[in-house]
């Protein structure tokens, strides 16, 4: 391998190393775990105050909103088990009972999960309707 | 009628699989017809497929509900011009207009070539003929969409958030995008399969990448438009799973589009080509499972469904047969040339290739991280907008900062004359700018580099224009404006780049303005105001509207002042769907050049009078409107580049 080479390896090098490290260094500071109720309730005492994402269906009835718009009480079940959720911030309009979410925030010893984000997923987005209407049409 | 679509379908997947198999059976037999035949079959599903496509829209116009996917795209209420568009709007329409676009692609390409490139085109045929397959295989055994069902009243329409100019176009632009990039790419596996390794590939795909180029790109802008102006939540990238897949073929195609010009000049990086090329399909094949396979959740998601797995058989398939293909002729894939100096074109032609690579893989990475976890650790862990921030800021600043030097560091070895020449002005006004925006860079240092990195692109780029135009003027006399024109008709390539690396240049600076986002939530009585940024709203009640029988609006009013002036009434509203449960917000956006003041009405007592209270989300976004922009420039340049050269005319 001659000289010339060699420069352009070193700065191949440096660069697949540079986008190695923002890699490395992005997911330790910014992963969290994805867990379902369950799974957040069977980790004991090791899930209180770090920071997870947990999704579950919001439990029928179980909405409290602040007339304030801003703050909103609930629980999400995973169909066995449910928590109490407290959120505040926006409260999106997909927000309705038994629509699947995604809540983000801390797990706290009172049983409380404190979520700064509220996500609605809407798995049938592109078919409206679809899940939320009583099926209406049978096949032949 | 639908039997006749359905019909159409399945004669095409006939023909295709006899236009996969003929053309290399008319190569090995020596026989022209069988290839003529191929080549005639391409058109034969093209007229197949316009019919079935034709029929499903016709489907959808006269409300033929028995159609079960007219039926769960739409209804009586809605208008002709989304009636059209739901045609795409679903699973199984997305595949039948894929294939079209496929098909309509595939015929171009044997009336371009018909007098051209005869060894090449049995295999493109073959190709492209595979590809076809999958999708009409996939429409006639997983998702069919003339499938009928007992025919309902009414149907379930079209989703209200898609029943948007921006979603109209977002999915077609899109596909336009994902589709072209087979024509490249089938066009390499032709030249592996021959054994015709020059530029021949890369010179007659040359248009046919930009253009796939443009389009995926587009889409992606207008997706961010769509959700910028629909979703209401201030932003217009999430780092969606579904975003990133559209996002990762973007970036390799771009390596691709620059790597094959070191190619085309200097007759190196041929394996990198190929390789590039091949990731492009393959991310392109990859975005559509991950899309259509419920594997990741995401806010695009198809749901659920099977056909996702069709697609990683597919992708499976075609990363091994390339790999095999490109190893076997490693030989005939030597460079012609090597690397001279450190400070070249090429190098930084090559460096800017692996930040692109870097950053799709980085992006990949961080999109399939919760199933790589799951599936390694058992547990999963996910990564959200944070990381690809992290990640993908300073590798695009870094980029931005190639898109300077590349156009214009001197091939084989930069003398420290060209430097000079073409960088020492740039990096002083730059210098002097970084300077005098240190008061807004603090605090934010990733943003300052970016405002002073494209200080520098845009001199570099302006100095050349007028650096050239004076010489011209000087050699031939002409006036400046007329020098600069003739410059730009006789090197459409360059300059269509350098308008395209403005446009990208703006486009940092709209992304750029995220960093000095302002929001603010409040709950106001009638009356009652709240400032932000340089603005003071006051709230003046609600008011309830019925416009269309089908649609019920509840409209807040709200006065906007700024400098003590009330300067526009802003009406952020709420929409109510009969046919959906939920109300959808529709926001009210004023846009300017220099910030957008974006007013969400987030919430109200139901039932409301017309003076209760309301909840506001306020946005403050400063720059935006540079990215709608910057994206209208990149068009622009992209149209120069592809403008067909006078001297290949003669």
């Amino acid at each position: 391998m001659n000289k010339k080479q060699l420069k352009f390896i070193i700065g191949s090098v440096v660069i697949v190393a540079a986008i190695g490290y923002l890699v490395i260094t992005g997911i330790s500071k910014t992963s969290v775990y994805y867990l379902t109720v369950d799974e957040l309730l069977s980790r004991g005492d090791s899930v209180f105050g770090e920071g997870v994402r947990v999704e579950g269906k919001v439990l029928d009835g179980s909405i409290k909103k602040d007339p304030s718009g801003l703050k909103v009480d609930f629980r999400i079940t995973d169909g066995k088990k449910d928590i109490a959720v407290h959120y505040e911030g926006i409260i999106p309009d997909l927000f309705v009972d038994g629509r699947d979410v995604v809540v983000e925030g801390k797990y706290r010893r009172e049983g409380i999960f404190t979520a700064h984000t509220l996500l609605t997923s809407c798995p049938s987005k592109y078919e409206s309707a679809g899940k939320d209407h009583p099926q209406e049409v049978k096949k032949i | 009628m639908n039997e006749i679509g359905e019909l159409c379908i399945l004669l095409s997947l006939g023909i295709s699989i006899y236009s996969f198999i003929v053309p290399i059976l008319g190569v090995k037999k020596k026989k022209g017809e069988l290839i003529a035949s191929a080549e005639n079959s391409i058109f034969t599903i093209l007229g197949l497929i316009s019919i079935s496509s034709f029929i499903l829209i016709y489907a959808f116009l006269i409300r033929d509900f028995s159609v079960e996917y007219v039926s769960s795209y739409s209804n009586r209420d809605l208008s002709t011009f989304y009636t059209i568009s739901a045609f795409w709007a679903g699973q199984k329409g997305s595949l039948l207009f894929w294939t079209w676009l496929l098909s309509i692609f595939g015929a171009v390409v044997v009336i371009q070539n018909r007098k051209k490139n005869r060894e090449l085109m049995p295999y493109v045929l073959s190709t492209i003929s595979l590809t076809l397959c999958l999708f009409l295989a996939l429409m006639v055994f997983v998702a069919r969409p003339f499938g009928l069902i007992y025919p309902p009243e009414d149907g379930h329409g079209l989703n209200p958030m898609l029943q948007n100019p921006g979603m109209v176009f977002h999915p077609p632009t899109l596909y336009i995008g994902y589709v072209g990039f087979t024509i490249p790419f089938a066009f390499a596996m032709a030249s592996l399969l021959t054994g015709q390794l020059g530029d021949v590939w890369i010179k007659t795909t040359r248009r046919w990448t930009i253009f796939s180029w443009f389009f995926l790109g587009m889409g992606n802008l207008l997706g961010a438009w769509w959700a910028y102006r629909v979703l209401g939540w201030g932003g217009y990238w999430a780092w969606d799973p579904v975003e990133n897949a559209s996002f990762m073929p973007w970036l390799t195609g771009t390596a691709y589009l620059h790597s094959v010009m070191i190619q085309e000049r200097r007759g190196m990086l041929k394996v990198w080509n190929m390789v590039l090329i091949v990731m492009t399909f393959c991310l392109t094949i990859f975005g559509t499972f991950l899309t259509r396979s419920g594997i990741v959740q995401s806010v695009h998601s198809f749901g659920e469904s099977t056909v996702g797995y069709y697609f990683l058989a597919f992708l499976i398939v075609t990363i091994i047969f390339s790999s095999y293909l490109i190893i076997s002729k490693l030989s005939l894939l030597k460079s012609n040339n090597e690397l001279d100096s450190i400070v070249s074109r090429e190098s930084s032609f090559l460096f800017n290739n692996l930040i692109l690579v870097g950053a799709a893989f980085a992006t990949f990475w961080g999109t399939m991280f919760p199933v790589i976890s799951e599936t390694i650790r058992g547990e999963k862990i996910t990564v959200g907008p944070p990381f690809f921030n992290q990640v993908n800021i300073p590798i695009g600043l870094a980029l931005l900062l190639l898109a300077g030097i590349c156009p214009l560091i001197s091939w084989k070895r930069a003398s420290i004359n060209n430097l000079k020449r073409n960088f020492l002005t740039p990096f002083l006004v730059s210098i002097i700018c970084g300077i005098a925006l240190i008061p807004i860079g603090i605090g934010h240092i990733f943003a300052w580099f970016s405002f002073t990195i494209s200080i520098f692109v845009l001199t570099t780029i302006l100095m050349e224009f007028h650096r050239s135009a004076k010489t011209r003027r000087e050699t031939t006399g002409e006036g400046f404006v007329k020098a600069l024109i003739t410059l730009f008709r006789k090197n459409k390539r360059r300059y269509g780049g350098y308008i395209i690396h403005i446009g990208v240049v703006l486009m940092y600076i709209g992304i750029t303005g995220t960093s000095y986002n302002i929001e603010k939530e409040a709950t106001l009585k009638n009356g009652e105001s709240m400032s932000i940024g340089n603005y003071k709203l006051i709230y003046r009640g609600l008011n309830y509207k019925e416009p269309v029988p089908t649609k019920a609006e509840v409209i807040a009013t709200m006065d906007v002042e700024k400098n003590g002036k009330i300067i526009v009434t802003a009406l952020p509203k709420k929409d109510f769907y009969k046919t959906s449960e939920e109300p959808i917000s529709r926001v009210y956006n004023l846009s300017g050049l220099k910030e957008d003041l974006y007013i969400i009405l987030a919430g109200f007592p139901i039932p409301f009078q017309k003076d209760s209270p309301a909840t506001f989300k306020i946005h403050v976004n400063p720059l935006v409107k540079w990215l709608w922009i910057g994206g209208i420039v990149l068009g622009i340049g992209t149209f120069i580049a592809m403008l067909p050269d006078w001297k290949e005319k003669k």
